[in-house]
């Protein structure tokens, strides 16, 4: 039964990516004044988005963590995987949005980068996610999974700058397409396209996502078995 | 279709491929991940 659930929802994920696909390419019309490569926007928002609320994920498995380490060591170790699958799964849409973004920019602005505030916050956003996972990587002991919590909630601290970055400072990058200012949005023809991918790119992250963290648990009790299993001899 | 129109396809075939080889690469390495662990489990199964 579970298994049959697991492959409706992986079913249910790619007929939703082939469908945001088509969205993008054939239903949404060319941007008048950008032309075809506006049509990166259908991939680099929902990344952005995605990877948002992964970081979120793991910043409330690393406060999960931190609340329960000394007394419920069972829920500790669950709100650990939780927060390394947020932090990882996020890395990866987050590498998306930074590479992406400098291929839309060299055809939109002339230049593959530059170091304005919406661009350099999410550098950072993601060089604190990647060294939170070489920390986890290469870091021993049982004070580990501690840092790396701690890390995991200053690390999503950046997300709220990254997401105001273009409405507290003058950017290069674009304002606000959803929430900015007057007059800003999206053509209605362009909005149920970006919608069928936000969508797409949700379920498609949740699914790997829920693999990640499978795999963390697998680990966590293979590691727990091995103690013992150390302790016992 | 003029030079301009074709950059752009070429810029945009290179978005989409990028993100795609992005995603599937992660999900690859984890399938590796999930494998090498079942099969440490398997060879210890204490």
């Amino acid at each position: 039964m579970k298994k049959l659930a697991i492959g409706l929802y992986a079913a249910v994920t790619v007929a939703l990516m082939v469908w945001g696909f088509y969205q993008a390419i054939y239903v949404a019309p060319t941007d008048a004044m950008q032309g075809e490569i506006f049509r990166v926007i259908f991939y680099h928002v929902p990344s952005a988005s995605v990877a948002f609320l992964f970081f979120a994920v793991s910043l409330i498995g690393s406060i999960c963590y931190l609340a329960f380490r000394r007394n419920r060591d069972g829920w500790a170790q669950i709100a650990d995987a939780w927060a390394l699958a947020g932090a990882e799964v996020g890395v990866v849409f987050c590498t998306v949005v930074l590479l992406t973004g400098p291929i839309w920019g060299r055809r939109a602005w002339g230049i593959w980068w530059t170091w304005d505030a919406r661009l350099t916050t999410t550098l950072v956003l993601w060089l604190i996610y990647v060294s939170y996972l070489l920390l986890r990587r290469f870091a021993a002991g049982p004070q580990m999974q501690t840092y790396a919590a701690v890390l995991g909630i200053f690390g999503a601290l950046d997300v709220p700058i990254v997401y105001m970055s273009n409405r507290w400072w003058r950017t290069q990058h674009p304002a606000p397409v959803f929430g900015g200012s007057e007059g800003s949005g999206m053509d209605p023809s362009m909005v149920h396209p970006f919608l069928w991918n936000m969508l797409a790119w949700f379920a498609w992250g949740v699914f790997i996502l829920g693999i990640r963290y499978y795999v963390e648990r697998q680990h966590q009790q293979f590691a727990a078995l091995e103690a013992q299993a150390a302790l016992d001899a | 279709m003029d030079e301009r129109a074709i950059l752009d396809h070429q810029f945009l075939v290179a978005a989409y491929a990028v993100t795609w080889a992005v995603q599937l690469g992660y999900l690859v390495w984890l399938a590796f991940k999930w494998r090498a662990q079942k099969r440490n489990a398997a060879r210890n199964p204490k």
